[in-house]
């Protein structure tokens, strides 16, 4: 992600002066997608013609081919094969890359399934979960969260955790937490020990 | 007194398994559900179980035979024993069932709790089986234990009773919350404010500027050749640059992929007092070549963006 190797150098220089170089646009709006909240939204057929239909997988992993193909147990029994292609964007806590998935990830996908039956993959989100739970301890670098009836830690990743109170914006200032508040947690579940990593945590909504 | 107290702690468990209202969902995510075939079959055999734990509990209270009544509470701890150990071997993920506010999965808390009961009804037993000169271990009846020695009958209650507490009540929630709101009282929110990361208060988090960029004129300008997630993001000189991925529908009718870049302030966030300022940019994935996503859109249908001249 952040290697700052020449190339990646070079291409963002690139990149970065076609995007300054190009329109600009001014203004808010309250439509559009939310990202990674959009994991979980419905797969509503796009507006656009252009846009062919698009299909929606999830599960864990089973095993991994050859890096990019993906091979996913459906939670209702269901298998798919989910290809990962060199636009396929990967969120696992942040963007990053293939090389981050393993064996026993579960997933949401994205994409455009393929004559085959492969689910050629727009965007997949590895081990996402959304959760509804109490803060019951704030601790330097982990909550404790009820939820259902248990208890277990969200972890607060430096420069990752952001924090949303009231419907004001995101901000990595995590102080604003009480003990007992309702939240929603999103977040990545890390299969190891069933803790939660906080991408996002929404008190007061 | 022992048989007071285990009868007291089987007639509160087999009560709300009988009468409560959510014996349903206690029964839910148990071995029971599995085995049996579905939720309705497993609640009716929780109640089941509940009124055998509230006879077992009516009978060690009020009967005085020891060897009968000890016998039913040692048999019904384990059993309890016995279907933990069969639901932690088949379904070690199932919830046991045994009281009403415990989802957790079957752990040393369960088992502790079907050995409370074991144990007690062994006392009990043991009680009966004490005859002559042996000395019996709960002292008779506990009417009669609380007649002649009122101290240590209330005392070994109030000590069983502790116990029961531990093993069948939820004190994690009455002692450890407490514990933590003194300790936050006590050294302070452990989570600082003031500057972020890079030691600058202003900062926004990346999360922030996509949040800022997905209600924007900009995204819905593009929004039809976006098809990825954020891609990758990166800062350089006050700008933050947030790259997806998309593909560009072309007149031939075959989708070219593109990247979208967005270029805005790095200090700008859904709070700013102004609207954002977001700069677009779409280039050919194979080629390198600018491709000018707004010219195709406007041949045939309105896009809501205000384009507002080209940049520098």
């Amino acid at each position: 992600m952040n290697d700052a190797t020449g190339s990646t150098f070079d291409r963002r220089r690139f990149l970065s002066a076609t995007a300054l170089g190009g329109a600009t646009v001014v203004g808010a709006t309250a439509l559009g997608a939310v990202d990674p909240d959009a994991a979980f939204a419905a797969p509503t057929p796009p507006l656009d013609p252009a846009v062919a239909d698009t299909s929606f997988a999830e599960g864990l992993i089973t095993g991994i081919e050859g890096g990019t193909l993906l091979h996913v147990a459906g939670s209702y029994g269901e298998r798919h094969r989910i290809q990962l292609t060199n636009a396929t964007s990967i969120w696992k806590l942040h963007p990053t890359t293939a090389a981050d998935i393993e064996t026993g990830d579960g997933l949401y996908a994205r994409g455009l399934e393929m004559p085959d039956g492969t689910v050629a993959a727009d965007a997949v989100w590895v081990n996402i979960v959304n959760l509804d739970v109490t803060v019951r301890g704030i601790g330097k670098d982990r909550l404790a969260l009820g939820y259902h009836g248990g208890e277990l830690i969200g972890r607060i990743v430096p420069g990752r955790s952001t924090a949303s109170y009231a419907g004001a914006a995101l901000t990595d200032d995590l102080s604003g937490l009480r003990m007992g508040q309702q939240a929603l947690v999103l977040g990545a579940w890390r299969p190891k020990d069933g803790s939660v990593d906080i991408a996002r945590i929404t008190v007061g909504h | 007194m022992i048989a007071l107290l285990v009868g007291g702690v089987l007639g509160w468990t087999g009560g709300t398994k009988l009468f409560g209202r959510n014996t349903r969902a206690q029964a839910a995510d148990t071995v029971l559900e599995r085995r049996l075939g579905g939720l309705p079959r497993a609640t009716v055999a929780l109640r089941a179980v509940g009124a055998a734990e509230l006879l077992v509990a009516l009978v060690l209270v009020a009967l005085a035979w020891p060897l009968v009544t000890g016998a039913a509470a040692a048999l019904a701890g384990a059993g309890f024993a016995a279907y933990l150990g069969y639901a932690r071997a088949t379904a070690p993920d199932a919830s046991c069932g045994c009281t009403a506010r415990d989802k957790a999965p079957i752990g040393v808390r369960a088992f502790a709790r079907a050995g409370f009961v074991l144990a007690g009804g062994a006392v009990v037993l043991a009680d009966g089986l004490a005859a002559g000169g042996v000395p019996a271990p709960a002292g008779g009846p506990w009417w009669e234990a609380l007649r002649d020695r009122p101290g240590a009958a209330l005392g070994l209650l109030a000590a069983g009773t502790a116990l029961a507490w531990l093993l069948f009540g939820d004190p994690d929630r009455a002692v450890r919350l407490p514990l933590r709101r003194l300790r936050l009282r006590l050294f302070g929110h452990p989570l600082h404010g003031g500057p972020g990361r890079a030691g600058d208060p202003a900062a926004v988090p990346v999360e922030g500027s996509v949040e800022l960029l997905e209600r924007s004129l900009a995204w819905q300008t593009v929004t039809h050749v976006v098809r990825s997630g954020l891609r990758e993001h990166w800062d350089e000189d006050g700008w933050r640059f947030l790259r997806y991925t998309g593909l560009h529908g072309t007149a031939e009718g075959a989708g070219r992929p593109v990247s979208v870049v967005f270029a805005m302030d790095a200090k700008a966030g859904l709070d700013s007092p102004r609207p954002p300022v977001i700069r677009v940019g779409v280039v050919d994935e194979e080629t390198g070549a600018r491709v000018d996503v707004a010219a195709g859109a406007a041949a045939g249908r309105e896009r809501p963006g205000a384009l507002l001249g080209e940049g520098a």
